[in-house]
């Protein structure tokens, strides 16, 4: 958003020069992007990281001294810490600053987490590790959603991935739950309207489908997982082109959507067993499909649809390349037919784009 | 529908200490009573005695802490109680062993089965435990069953932990344990060469 705003603000300025735009529209203009004002700002950035880095100052100083403490002093003093969090937050906040009051609750929620991993030690509870990360995201999500903090909650979402993998690691089994969290703190970004969180949901969601692709059917579930992804593309193009009010979802979603797509895809050419026939069919389903990305890409202007088809060719060139190396026949077959077809199409579009502008120079 | 970059464009409602002091209470009440739950453990739980079983040396002392194997960590399907099926009991699933006490004062496994036992005799006690894997064992159409109590691990004052791991290796070693109406074991101490070492109460 910051840099996006000072090339705008460049470009407006050039615009009013060449005389395309009006001495007031630019001034309207500058005037709505100030109002829009940055949001990541380095203030708000500096503020997490400090809140952060006084989290582990005391955490540590605390570890430090924990056994000269007497046990019930230990405690006081960690749920001492938790309120501190608090009752500075609501200073903060009546004081007109909103963002030292996120980093003071973001404070806050560490120190719960450090407080169940404390008190575990203080009474030699072992137990089950994953139940104690699961109290503390329901911490992070309540703090979160009631308190309307984003950073807690983002910290909510990364504590349920921690949650679910380690589940997953110790049962060797899809983890489920996973989908609860994931939902409750998903909605809770679209609630409070934030980009980031989009983005947050959309990374965890994808690993979560791609893994169901190693954990289901003994690990060869990949197709699930292309076709979760396929109907997840279909979806948000549907929205893009439908429900353009809901694009501030749907864009991200479609990225992430083509990323879990090609994953599965991946996996099925070179991480399961194939035969070089099938696997020369999947890679020109797969190249069509990133070309399609691209196309569709170029065609709305999706930054991410346009990024991810560019690295997905060039991951699956190099990839159908590494494992087809020995059979030299086959692999400059396989590429001289990609190299054929994206010739032909770049000829069509290229086409394409002439009759289009001529048809322009008509009108 | 309009999003935003910002992380705080949400201004506080009127609410907002109550909302404060609501979560506040809530999360630090919770670790209360986390921790009475313990205190009262500790302090009403029966009390057994586990024999410690060496553990390999590169494993025991890992930071802050020692691991403490027991004998009954290991426990087979051949020792399941009477009439009591362990087929469902799988990777993760809650099991419940039978303790009673043997001849050198401390506790052995008497039973196994997937739920808390109906009737327990007054001298037996009840472990709820999780088991971490199943193993056959070769040709006998038994298996071995791994089972984690939540009390394996001891953590000690930060440099004590060398001590502790030579005094597991070289000598006799029990842990003290309480167990809860549930079945739920807590560590209370250790005894090191007959010589009992208890945490301090918290109140």
């Amino acid at each position: 958003m910051w840099g996006d705003g000072k090339r705008l603000i460049d470009d407006v300025r050039r615009w009013r020069s060449e005389g395309w735009v009006t001495a007031d529209g630019e001034a309207r203009i500058l005037a709505d992007l100030a109002q829009r004002g940055s949001g990541l700002s380095l203030a708000s950035a500096l503020g997490i990281l400090a809140s952060v880095l006084l989290s582990f100052a005391i955490l540590s100083f605390v570890a430090a001294h924990w056994q000269e403490m007497p046990r019930l002093l230990r405690l006081g003093m960690l749920l001492g810490l938790i309120w501190a969090g608090y009752i500075a937050a609501g200073l903060f906040a009546t004081r007109g600053k909103p963002l030292f009051s996120d980093a003071a609750i973001l404070f806050a929620v560490a120190a719960f987490g450090a407080s169940i991993m404390l008190i575990s030690q203080m009474f030699h509870i072992d137990g089950n590790p994953p139940d104690g990360v699961l109290l503390w995201w329901l911490g992070a999500a309540l703090s979160g959603i009631a308190l309307r903090s984003n950073p807690a909650l983002a910290l909510a979402m990364v504590l349920v991935a921690v949650w679910t993998g380690m589940k997953s690691g110790d049962t060797g089994d899809v983890h489920w739950p996973f989908l609860i969290g994931w939902g409750a703190i998903t909605a809770a970004f679209i609630w409070h309207r934030w980009t980031p969180g989009a983005h947050i949901s959309g990374i965890a969601l994808t690993v979560f489908i791609v893994s169901l692709g190693y954990l289901l059917g003994r690990g060869h579930e990949h197709a699930l997982v292309v076709m979760l992804g396929l109907v997840s593309v279909a979806a948000a193009i549907a929205a893009n082109t439908y429900r353009p009010e809901w694009k501030a979802i749907s864009d991200p979603a479609l990225g992430y959507a083509i990323a879990t797509t090609f994953a599965g895809l991946f996996a099925i050419q070179f991480i399961e067993n194939i035969t070089t026939g099938a696997l020369i069919g999947y890679a020109a389903v797969t190249l069509a499909l990133l070309l399609a990305a691209i196309w569709y890409g170029l065609d709305v202007d999706h930054r991410g649809a346009l990024w991810l088809g560019y690295v997905g060719f060039s991951i699956e060139v190099l990839a159908v390349y590494a494992k087809t190396v020995g059979t030299i026949l086959d692999t400059s077959l396989f590429f001289l037919v990609a190299g054929l077809i994206v010739a032909a199409l770049a000829f069509m579009a290229w086409r394409i784009a002439t009759r289009t502008d001529a048809t322009r120079g008509a009108v | 529908m309009t999003m935003t970059t910002s992380f705080t464009g949400l201004t506080p409602g009127k609410n907002y200490w109550a909302l404060l002091i609501g979560v506040a209470l809530l999360q630090t009440g919770y670790l209360a009573k986390m921790a009475l739950d313990r205190v009262s453990l500790l302090k009403h739980g029966r009390e057994i005695t586990l024999q410690v079983q060496p553990v390999d040396p590169r494993d025991i002392f890992r930071g802050d802490y020692v691991i403490l194997g027991y004998d009954i960590s290991q426990v087979a399907t051949a020792d399941a109680s009477t009439g009591a099926s362990l087929k469902n009991v799988t990777r993760g699933s809650a099991i419940y062993v039978t303790l009673a006490p043997s001849t050198d004062a401390t506790w052995a496994v008497k039973g196994v089965s997937a739920s808390y036992p109906p009737a327990v005799e007054a001298t037996d006690v009840v472990l709820k435990g999780r088991v971490t894997y199943r193993r056959p064992i070769d040709g006998s159409g038994n298996e071995n069953v791994s089972v984690r109590y939540g009390i394996e691990s001891y953590f000690v004052p930060e440099g004590t932990g060398k001590a502790l791991e030579t005094a597991v290796q070289t000598q006799k070693m029990q842990a003290i344990i309480a167990v809860d109406a549930d079945g739920t074991p807590a560590i209370k101490g250790l005894i090191i060469n007959g010589e009992r070492h208890v945490d301090p109460p918290l109140l």
